[in-house]
């Protein structure tokens, strides 16, 4: 699906309608960090990734990986693309990235939401050519089953074997577990049915981290070819 | 395309809602915290489980609650089977197009609401921070709510206001996002800053409500 087939695939920022401009200037500050900073991995992405900072895990195993959070709450696939065609990719090599967006996308379907992620990933891809990406699938949300579980899920479907055809990059669905044998999801796990709690950040982060240690460990010509 | 962000924001406020309902029964909670998301957060940190799980306290946030979404919460079951002793309100940021006087008058009703209900508990209202990165309308309005509350509770023996805003605005205007990462919601840095005085005062309320 080209832009113009795909709303989820149109560039978008966020408009102003509350009166403080907070996107912005958290987009201003992302871009002013891409001149100061050198990051290996960076994670972008809305209130999943966002979050994910202002918990310890953050500290004890992703910051020590150089890695910077361009999470932004809200964001759907059109903002995130934005960020990144408006600064937020200038003056920076990482060598992994961490892509989780989608779960906003409320006017699209789940075959637009795919779309939108996938053209994210080629703007990563093309603007990052070195670079190794990992999408995280859509998290199920709710306390109980309702149409958004199975729109991610089917998100994560589509996604599963056309990211790979894309170059390196692969999606890792970190989702499972969440949902018990009933059904429901616990406010120990996503204290509102969305956002996860501390714990559940934990237990996420342990195999992003060890695929992150994975990816991030290159041989001497890959690193020579990385600097030039 | 707004109906269905809408419903989806409903769905999620309903299912909390009828969680905490729930929640109230079976728990003696001393001291209730109900609010919006800045509330909500408080129960993530370490901060909350250090100063606030030792005085028996419950926590009803909803993000993105405004006023009148935690004046229905209040009023349909979420104060029922419980008798703190105080309760924590800090709602109110999240009112955008009600002027500061609606506002005020949101957070009175609110406070009826709880007086009503919990005829011997003690309300706490907490005073709406400053937000966004510069200078702008939202820190006008939200000051402009804090001093019509403060005024309309002065002369009420059942309620206090707090003003909880440490001096987070910097010389040149400008907040920090090591005290609030999206210019609206507290690092847990910024909590702990926050909380030592809330945490005091809950405490010398607590100490005056003791037979």
């Amino acid at each position: 699906m080209s832009a113009e087939e795909n709303p989820a695939a149109e560039p978008a920022p966020v408009i102003d309608v509350q009166g403080d401009g907070r996107w912005m200037s958290q987009h201003n500050r992302f871009v002013q960090e891409c001149k100061d900073a050198e990051p290996d991995v960076l994670f972008v992405g809305d209130s999943m990734v966002q979050l994910m900072q202002q918990y310890e895990v953050w500290r004890e195993l992703f910051s020590p990986l150089h890695a910077l959070n361009f999470g932004v709450g809200g964001d759907t696939t059109c903002n995130v693309l934005w960020r990144l065609q408006n600064g937020e990719l200038d003056n920076i090599r990482p060598r992994v990235v961490v892509l989780w967006v989608g779960t906003n996308n409320h006017e699209h379907t789940a075959d637009q939401v795919a779309g939108g992620i996938l053209a994210i990933v080629q703007l990563l891809l093309s603007r990052l050519p070195k670079c190794k990406i990992i999408v995280l699938g859509l998290l199920p949300r709710g306390e109980f089953p309702n149409p958004l579980r199975e729109k991610n899920a089917a998100v994560n479907n589509l996604l599963r074997t056309s990211l790979p055809q894309l170059g390196p990059v692969q999606l890792i669905d970190v989702g499972g577990g969440f949902v018990h044998s009933d059904g429901t999801i616990s406010s120990r796990d996503m204290f509102d049915f969305l956002h996860l709690t501390a714990s559940a950040y934990r237990t996420i982060s342990t195999s992003l981290h060890e695929l992150l240690l994975q990816l991030l460990e290159e041989t001497p010509q890959e690193r020579r070819a990385s600097l030039v | 395309y707004e109906n269905r962000v809408v419903i989806a924001f409903l769905y999620v406020l309903i299912l909390q809602h009828n969680r905490f309902v729930s929640d109230s029964k079976g728990k003696e909670p001393d001291v209730l915290f109900v609010g919006d998301s800045l509330v909500q957060l408080l129960h993530e940190f370490e901060v909350w489980r250090k100063l606030f799980s030792p005085l028996h306290a419950l926590n009803f946030g909803v993000g993105g609650d405004a006023t009148q979404h935690v004046l229905w919460r209040l009023v349909n079951g979420e104060l029922d089977h419980i008798s703190p002793k105080v309760v924590v309100l800090w709602v109110g940021t999240n009112n955008h197009g009600h002027t500061p006087e609606q506002i005020c008058g949101g957070i009175m009703a609110i406070i009826n609401v709880i007086h009503q209900k919990l005829p011997h508990a003690h309300t706490l209202v907490l005073g709406l921070l400053p937000r966004g990165k510069s200078p702008n309308p939202l820190r006008e309005r939200n000051a402009s709510v804090n001093a019509l509350v403060q005024a309309e509770v002065a002369s009420l023996s059942h309620v206090s206001f707090l003003d909880m805003d440490p001096g987070f605005i910097l010389s040149d205007g400008s907040i920090a996002h090591q005290d609030m990462y999206d210019y609206l919601h507290l690092t847990p840095q910024a909590y702990q800053k926050v909380c030592q005085p809330l945490h005091e005062r809950i405490k010398s309320l607590l100490d005056k409500h003791a037979p």
